[in-house]
């Protein structure tokens, strides 16, 4: 090797030639057996079709796995666009009621894309009066799954409530469920639970009266049946002193106020 | 039988009929029989884009207005839960003859009421006719149909679309008025002056109301929005002014000496205002006209940024460093049945809800060295003293203003890297920011 800096360059030539010669007799042994395996590719191609197997790519025989044209897997027809795509994408609520989903094609059709189906008239609001009406007793006009032809009671949150109408005028509650969830809505709100005393776990039910006036106001508030705790009792009156309207009356209501029963459940 | 006889039995007979007429009506009387744990839920509320009546090409503009306007409205409330657009049926309807019920009562939409309607353009003139529907209730749907007309320009447009959105609110709200036509002033420096700005409440049309080029604060509007009271430096120092929304200009006013700050309008009429008139920062109250001025708090105080009960008028909450760091306190409104509220930390910035019930205040709970407080927004029931924080990890905070539903808050915050306007629910939830330009401060909402 080198003793110096300035003989390195010189010595490595060397040993690269040296190399060189090392490598001639691998050189002639690779080119013997590749020139070898040409052949016997070549012979094998040539003396050997007859061992290809006969079901080779037609789904044959054997051990051999089939296979088929592409063209003739039953790929799936193309879909005919009939139905409103955007007006049903919701897979939340079309599942929770698929029956009414159904519907939703047949009353909402896409007009450029049903040229060759006959266009179903638009059920119309005066139409559909016309048709036979459902049982009254199964009537649900306001509300998801809300109660209207009481009386009905169900459990929530520990708090227990009901809902119903009665009387001889009978149907303010069917013809106007907004407003009674209006009054709903704002007496719960103004219902504050921690007025009651802490101590208490449950009570039994109160029930308030009182009258809506055709201004909305509340008025005759009374106390109807008291529960057996009087910090129960109070929070339900603070309630109803709280509230200085509910809002007019419907207009198209005739009569001049409506009375309205109203009960609380208190669980802790 | 004689006459006498017969006329008491026809006047017997008349009062019996009387009678039974007058039973007959009591007992025709409906009752609404319901009660607590019902699951009481936000209104499902569908708003369907209105639709042009005609083929004016006026409409296209204005019917964007509208129904932009009216869906933000909605959506402000904070009663509904509105139903997305993309789940509406393609067919809206423009007038009631056009609903499809089970489209709309029915998933997707799964709508309790639906809004729709129309508008057009006919000689300069626009017309909108809209209706609230309860699409569950085929047999009775209408809950309201209104029509609009006004000259047709974008800003009409808008006042229409705020009132028909402010009449489906008051149906569904309990008898509560929307807040889609309030105004919220404010103190803005974008002119380089503190002026005072008002602007609809939902951020739209700011306008600059006065510009005195010195320095105007705590702008507060009077319960009948015909005048407003505010703090100006002028030569005589801080003073109270009042601009008159009538005359459209500032107003002369009483000048009482001292520093004299932030006013506050009782339900009647009357301002109570921080004067130190007579040495130390005390609360005043003057009468709408400046006069019959009486002292309410004693005192080295300081007491300042006085607020009234709005509901009853008889009790004010007000700031006091009487003990050293600013807490709030409220007293009666002939100053006495004095109660602290805070007790702790840094307390100012009280404001009283429309229903008395509440108090929203700035208060940085821990303060002091080595307390890495942070000025929050709260809101206090005045009853039991409870309260409940508002906002959170948001900058500073302060100058919280009740809407008149009750259901809003107006505040000012450094959230974004300088004071804006913001509002939100007075759950602390849904917050918007108001203003962009500048610097804004001290929001006030009107009355109604």
């Amino acid at each position: 090797m080198a003793a110096s800096a300035d003989t390195g360059i010189e010595m490595y030539d060397a040993d690269i030639y040296s190399e060189h010669a090392q490598l001639r007799r691998p050189l002639a042994w690779s080119f013997g057996l590749h020139v070898a395996f040409a052949a016997f590719v070549v012979l094998y191609a040539t003396y050997m079709q007859g061992f290809r197997g006969s079901g080779w790519g037609s789904g044959g025989t054997g051990d051999a796995m089939g296979a088929t044209l592409v063209s003739s897997v039953p790929l799936p027809a193309n879909p005919e666009q009939t139905t409103n795509v955007l007006a049903t994408e919701s897979k939340g609520l079309s599942k929770s009621q698929p029956a009414v989903e159904e519907k939703q094609p047949e009353a909402i059709p896409i007009p450029d894309k049903n040229t060759k189906v006959k266009p179903k008239p638009v059920i119309s609001a005066t139409k559909r009066k016309a048709e036979p009406e459902p049982p009254e007793t199964n009537q649900i006009p306001y509300g998801e799954g809300g109660p209207v032809s009481g009386p009905y009671t169900m459990t929530a949150g520990g708090a227990k409530g009901g809902f119903g109408f009665t009387g001889s005028g009978g149907d303010f509650g069917s013809r106007y469920a907004w407003y009674v969830e209006a009054v709903q809505r704002k007496v719960t709100e103004n219902w504050l639970k921690y007025e009651v005393d802490p101590g208490i776990r449950e009570a039994s039910r109160v029930y308030l009266t009182f009258d809506i006036g055709r201004d909305g106001h509340p008025s005759n508030i009374q106390m109807e049946q008291p529960s057996n705790v009087p910090s129960l009792n109070q929070s339900a009156l603070r309630a109803l002193q709280r509230i200085d309207t509910f809002g007019p009356l419907p207009s198209d209501y005739s009569g001049g106020k409506v009375s309205v029963e109203f009960w609380f459940d208190y669980k802790r | 039988m004689s006459n006498s006889a017969r006329l008491v039995r026809r006047h017997f007979l008349i009062v019996v009929a009387l009678l039974s007429v007058f039973t007959a009506i009591t007992s025709a009387q409906d009752w609404i029989r319901t009660g607590t744990g019902l699951g009481v839920e936000r209104v499902r509320l569908a708003a369907a884009d209105f639709k042009a009546s005609n083929s004016d090409p006026g409409n296209v503009n204005l019917l964007k207005t509208f129904n932009d306007v009216l869906w933000n409205d909605l959506d402000n409330a904070g009663i509904f839960d509105l139903v997305s657009k993309s789940f509406y049926p393609l067919q809206e309807p423009g007038q009631p003859s056009e609903i499809n019920f089970s489209a709309w009562n029915s998933p997707p939409p799964n709508t309790s009421m639906l809004a729709f309607g129309n508008l057009g353009v006919a000689g300069g003139k626009v017309t909108v006719q809209g209706w609230l529907y309860d699409v569950k209730n085929e047999k009775s749907p209408q809950v309201l149909g209104k029509q609009y007309s006004d000259n047709a320009t974008n800003d009409a447009v808008r006042v229409i679309a705020h009132r028909f959105a402010d009449e489906i609110i008051f149906r569904l709200g309990g008898g509560v008025n929307g807040i889609a036509e309030t105004k919220i002033y404010f103190v803005s420096e974008r002119t380089g002056h503190k002026e005072i700005w008002m602007m609809d409440y939902d951020g739209a049309n700011q306008q600059q109301v006065t510009h005195l080029g010195s320095i105007s604060l705590s702008p507060r509007i009077s319960p009948d929005g015909s005048r407003l009271a505010f703090s100006a430096i002028n030569k005589g120092g801080w003073e109270i002014m009042m601009y008159s929304f009538d005359l459209n200009r500032i107003v002369a006013f009483p000048r009482f000496g001292g520093m004299n700050l932030s006013p506050s309008w009782s339900p009647d009429g009357k301002i109570a205002f921080s004067s130190s008139r007579n040495g130390y920062p005390n609360i005043f109250v003057i009468d709408p006209s400046g006069g019959n001025s009486h002292r309410l708090t004693e005192g080295k105080g300081p007491d300042v940024s006085p607020s009234w009960n709005r509901k009853t008028g008889s009790q004010i909450a007000f700031v006091s460093g009487r003990t050293g760091l600013p807490q709030i306190y409220t007293m009666e409104s002939d100053g006495t049945n004095l109660q602290r509220l805070t007790d702790q930390g840094y307390a100012v910035s009280p404001n009283w809800s429309p229903n008395g019930q509440f108090l929203t205040l700035s208060w940085m709970r821990k303060y002091g060295g080595g307390e890495p407080g942070s000025n929050d927004l709260y809101l206090m029931d005045i009853a039991s003293k409870q309260w409940v924080q508002l906002t959170h990890d948001a900058g500073r905070n302060d100058f919280p203003c009740w809407s008149p539903d009750g259901r809003h808050i107006v505040f000012q915050s450094h959230r974004t890297g300088s004071d804006q306007i913001f509002s939100m629910l007075a759950d602390g939830s849904n917050v918007k920011q108001l203003t962009f330009k500048g610097a804004n401060t001290q929001p006030n909402w009107s009355w109604k």
